[in-house]
């Protein structure tokens, strides 16, 4: 069919990119074996869907195809949110840096009878 | 006693210099954070006399005023106050938000909207939501106990050895309630005064609506507990 073709093309490109980037280093060996492998899963899916037949039958789901919709969206789930952690983590240590920077600045107080003090604890 | 009054602020060039000349007579060292904006902030900020320390990229409220505090701690401050920089926090409620700490009574003193003076202006939809905001969200997701009568007020006080011991971590909105929580849960003794608001079209306008402030607030303490 040509839904068969046009996905299997799809995942031919997904395997040259993770190719691409191991080779770049920009992907782990470890990671770019576990995405080819999970391309190579999908291809198998695509090519023979009785495969997810049986399997969602077994685990008591319907039809093959609601299983891997099913499993599809709880791994999306899970990256997004992974992706958020991630993020708040960079903005987290944007702030640190933007931080660090304003406070290189610290002013001196002009008139506060404690400014000899601390200018002394930082000579110190 | 030194005091230093810590003002974020974030693109309020039309507004920064009366507010900073209104806060001078009751405090005189005012700090302003320029949290990044792209106006003038802090070219009018330090005309009005306030030292200003610029944030070079927008990181928001919160992150400011920990901004502030660190700066003003190192600077030697014995009061930390917090205030926000649009003027809606009239200058006159700073001697009694000071007393409690000056007579030794408390450590942080709060500024509550809901302790007897009427705010000018406030409109009915953000009382309301900041009335509900108390009976149900402080007690049962944040856990701030509900005698606390205002959960968002962004005017407080410090003793300096209590500032260094609260560590807030949220960066945007969410550092009000933050800070509560975590001050009602520490040693230190904590107290709320009456003050007095002033909702000017300005600062309305500038505010996000009431509905959309409560979800992003909830939405980054959540995302707060996995970091």
């Amino acid at each position: 069919m040509l839904i068969q073709i046009f996905l299997l093309l799809i995942l031919l490109a997904a395997m040259i990119m993770t190719r691409k980037r191991t080779k770049q280093r920009a992907l782990s060996r470890l990671e770019g074996y576990g995405w080819m492998l999970v391309w190579l899963l999908a291809a198998a899916l695509v090519i023979k869907p009785d495969i997810s037949t049986w399997f969602a039958r077994t685990l008591g789901v319907g039809r093959g195809v609601d299983l891997v919709v099913y499993t599809a969206i709880i791994i999306l789930l899970i990256l997004v949110f992974r992706l958020h952690v991630a993020h708040e983590q960079l903005e987290r240590q944007l702030t640190e840096l933007v931080r660090k920077e304003a406070l290189q600045t610290v002013p001196e107080p002009v008139s506060a009878p404690t400014a000899d003090q601390s200018s002394e604890r930082e000579a110190a | 006693m030194n005091v230093i009054a810590v003002l974020p602020a974030y693109e309020e060039a039309p507004r920064i210099e009366s507010v900073i000349r209104g806060i001078l007579p009751y405090i005189p060292i005012v700090l302003v954070i320029d949290d990044g904006s792209k106006d003038e902030t802090s070219v009018k900020a330090q005309a009005a006399g306030a030292l200003v320390l610029r944030h070079r990229v927008n990181r928001g409220q919160g992150a400011a005023l920990k901004t502030g505090t660190l700066a003003a701690l190192s600077m030697g401050a014995d009061i930390i106050v917090h205030m926000d920089s649009d003027g809606q926090h009239d200058p006159s409620n700073l001697p009694n938000l000071l007393a409690p700490i000056l007579n030794g009574q408390a450590d942080i003193v709060f500024g509550s909207r809901f302790l007897g003076i009427a705010s000018e202006g406030m409109p009915k939809t953000r009382r309301l939501l900041l009335h509900l905001a108390r009976k149900f969200i402080n007690g049962y997701l944040l856990g701030i106990p509900r005698d606390i009568t205002d959960s968002q007020s962004g005017l407080r006080a410090f003793r300096a050895v209590a500032a260094k011991d609260i560590d807030f971590r949220q960066d945007r909105m969410a550092h009000c309630s933050e800070i509560l929580r975590l001050v009602t849960r520490s040693p230190w003794r904590w107290k709320e005064v009456p003050t007095k608001i002033r909702y000017t079209k300005e600062t309305l306008a500038k505010s996000q609506t009431s509905a959309d402030r409560v979800l992003e607030i909830l939405w980054q303490l959540f995302m707060g507990a996995f970091r």
